[in-house]
């Protein structure tokens, strides 16, 4: 079965003016159809520039993005939007919402940029909000109006309205309490199990073991396999040593 | 995206900087507003002076022959039957004398008119009736006073069916005229048959004016032609009585008129554009200012799946709404100062009028479906012109790259 994700020797090099950043250094990765994986690694590490890329946001400098087999770098701006609108739901590290809209709008709008008629639009968006569990009252507010944690859970379920087959997730539970963490996080589960891919950033190692798999990043590298076991050798001594 | 969606987003957008919005406008109501008053207004001069002065009647071709050979009275049946392209040809006789009632007596003009004279002269009966055939024939005492005249003579009573004596004799007046624009309403203008202008007034069978219909779809300029040659040949006007002929339509006179109102109208235009281009470039701007201020939310749509094309719409209809609401208030604000304006310029005319007897011109502003219709063109063309360049520029932002503006 070839994989959701399919990323070859990626590097990622910013070059805007400045001093070019080098934010991913080869990266490869795959994800199989219905994996639920995590990405851990340190502030700078490349891992929103990594999520970019997965979400068809942005193109690899070097390197090849097989997303269900299809060469997205060989893709046109619109193109690329088409399968942003259509397969991809996205949780941006800052929640990005329309501060001036309402809840219910916000939540729509990406259903604006795709053939799911007016009528179906709030349906759709009601059962993403109750997904996330946010309660009815807040729907007409807008959005400025709501705590963080409350514009996190918005923000997700505007990246699940349009009923996607990968949601990438940027530290969605930064904001949020351990209890409202918890019923996010299955909500992600509950996507995994529909058979949707999950990819999720965080620095929350309790968040991580509700994952199928973790990878680590280190300066635009991924830890190869011995190195991953290094890492869980060193914290589990370091858990002990603390003893 | 659907064209409901569009709207909406739009609308939004607009609902949320609406006192920028209006002041953006501005040259554009401006702009608008001075094409549709100036067209309103020269339409409405055109039309006044058209009914005022006759311009309408453009088939109208005066002609004259003078030196030794003069057009007689008899001449005007042969003329009609030598020139086909006239429906009729009429004319009529100058003369003078005392004019006078029971009880008031002036001097005044004494016109000798065929049938159809009128008809060019664009003078309308009020009351009676025109001359007959037979009156005409037979030289018959009967006259038609215009309305100032009747005034001078009889007062406020009735002069329809009077007697007035016309040099000694008695005729009966049998139909009342509106003023032309020419006559004086201090003195008397009467009209009477040619015929019997010529036997009992004037003594002699010159015709002063004539004037030919030029049928309906013959053209003038040709007609015009014509009635040289034909003139030409007819009173054998050769060597140095060659010069002594005067042929010419009113349409020269239209024409004329025309290119002043062209000329007026070429000023205005110019006005209009110079502000409609500021307003456009205003539009710009303000679109420029808005696609900088909302980079996040752009950033944000195109990241959500937004085309290229779905943003260069909804930033294209924003500019066009802008221009389209500012178009619909010039084009109202064009018509209020237009009849504002003509309310002023009316009055003007008329008090100036009043005192030498002269000119008054009635101007009501013509609201042509046309002129809303080329002003809307205008404001789509304006918004479209100068909203492409912003909206093209938000359509190509970077998603991430938008997202990380501050
Ligand atoms: N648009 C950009 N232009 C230039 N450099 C950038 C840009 N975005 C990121 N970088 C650089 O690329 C590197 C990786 O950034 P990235 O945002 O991927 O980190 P991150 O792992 O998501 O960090 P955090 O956990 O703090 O969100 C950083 O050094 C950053 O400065
Ligand atoms: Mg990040």
């Amino acid at each position: 079965m070839t994989p959701v994700i399919d990323v070859r020797g990626v590097h990622r090099i910013y070059d805007s003016g400045g001093v070019p950043t080098h934010a991913l250094r080869g990266v490869t990765l795959q994800v199989q159809r219905g994996e639920f994986l995590c990405i851990m690694g340190p502030s700078g590490s490349g891992k929103s520039t990594l999520m970019n890329i997965l979400g068809c946001l942005d193109t690899p400098t070097s390197g090849t993005y097989l997303l269900e087999g299809l060469d997205v770098s060989k893709l046109d701006d619109d193109e690329l939007a088409r399968i942003r609108a259509a397969r991809i739901g996205f949780v941006f590290q800052s929640f990005n919402l329309l501060p001036r809209s309402t809840v219910m709008r916000n939540v729509m709008l990406p259903l604006l940029y795709t053939d799911v008629p007016r009528a179906d639009r709030e349906r759709r968006a009601c059962e993403a909000l109750g997904a996330v569990g946010l309660p009815a009252e807040y729907y007409d507010h807008r959005s400025n109006e709501l705590s963080g944690g409350q514009m996190q859970r918005v923000a997700i379920a505007r990246a699940l309205v349009n009923d996607p087959a990968l949601v990438l997730a940027d530290e969605p539970t930064g904001n949020l309490d351990s209890a409202t963490s918890e019923v996010v996080m299955r909500t992600f589960l509950k996507m995994r199990e529909a058979g949707k891919t999950v990819v999720l950033i965080t620095h929350d190692a309790e968040v991580a073991t509700w994952a199928d798999r973790c990878v680590h990043i280190r300066d635009g590298r991924l830890l190869t396999d011995e190195q991953e076991r290094e890492l869980v050798a060193r914290s589990a001594s370091r858990g002990r040593g603390r003893t | 995206m659907r064209l409901r969606d569009l709207w909406a987003e739009t609308w939004e957008a607009l609902d949320a900087n609406r006192g920028r919005s209006l002041l953006t406008v501005l040259g554009i109501v401006i702009g608008i507003s001075a094409v549709i008053a100036m067209t309103a207004l020269i339409g409405g001069v055109r039309q006044g002076l058209m009914t005022q002065m006759g311009l309408d009647r453009s088939r109208v071709v005066n002609m004259a022959v003078y030196g030794s050979q003069q057009i007689k009275v008899e001449d005007l049946d042969k003329l009609q039957k030598g020139m086909p392209e006239y429906e009729y040809i009429t004319g009529s006789a100058m003369g003078s004398g005392k004019v006078a009632s029971e009880t008031k007596s002036s001097d005044g003009s004494i016109t000798g008119v065929a049938s159809h004279y009128f008809d060019v002269t664009g003078q309308k009966l009020v009351k009676g009736r025109l001359f007959t055939t037979g009156e005409d024939d037979s030289a018959s005492t009967v006259v038609i006073l215009d309305q100032s005249s009747a005034r001078n003579l009889f007062g406020k009573g009735k002069a329809l069916g009077e007697k007035v004596r016309i040099q000694g004799i008695e005729y009966t007046v049998v139909g009342i005229l509106e003023d032309g624009q020419m006559s004086d309403p201090k003195s008397v203008n009467a009209y009477v048959p040619l015929h019997t202008c010529v036997q009992r007034v004037t003594g002699y069978d010159n015709v002063d004016t004539v004037a030919g219909m030029v049928r309906e779809g013959e053209d003038i300029d040709s007609a015009v032609r014509q009635t040289k040659e034909y003139l030409t040949s007819y009173y054998h006007l050769t060597g140095e009585d060659a010069d002594n002929l005067y042929v010419s339509s009113t349409k020269s006179l239209i024409d004329s008129f025309n290119t002043v109102m062209f000329g007026f109208q070429l000023l205005m235009t110019s006005v209009a554009s110079i502000s409609l281009v500021v307003g456009g470039i205003g539009i710009m701007n303000m679109m420029l200012t808005n696609v900088t201020e909302r980079i996040r939310e752009i950033g944000l749509r195109k990241a959500l799946g937004a085309r290229r094309s779905d943003i260069t719409r909804q930033f294209l209809l924003e500019s066009v709404f802008l221009t389209l609401a500012g178009g619909a208030i010039g084009i109202v604000l064009g018509y209020v100062g237009a009849f504002a304006l003509a309310g002023v310029a009316t009055s003007v005319l008329s008090s100036a009028g009043g005192s030498d007897g002269g000119l008054s011109l009635t101007i009501t502003p013509v609201i042509e479906p046309m002129a809303v219709l080329v002003a809307t063109g205008i404001c789509v063309l304006i918004g479209v012109v100068f909203g492409y360049y912003p909206a093209r520029r938000a359509a190509r932002l970077d998603p991430v790259e938008s997202l990380h503006y501050q």
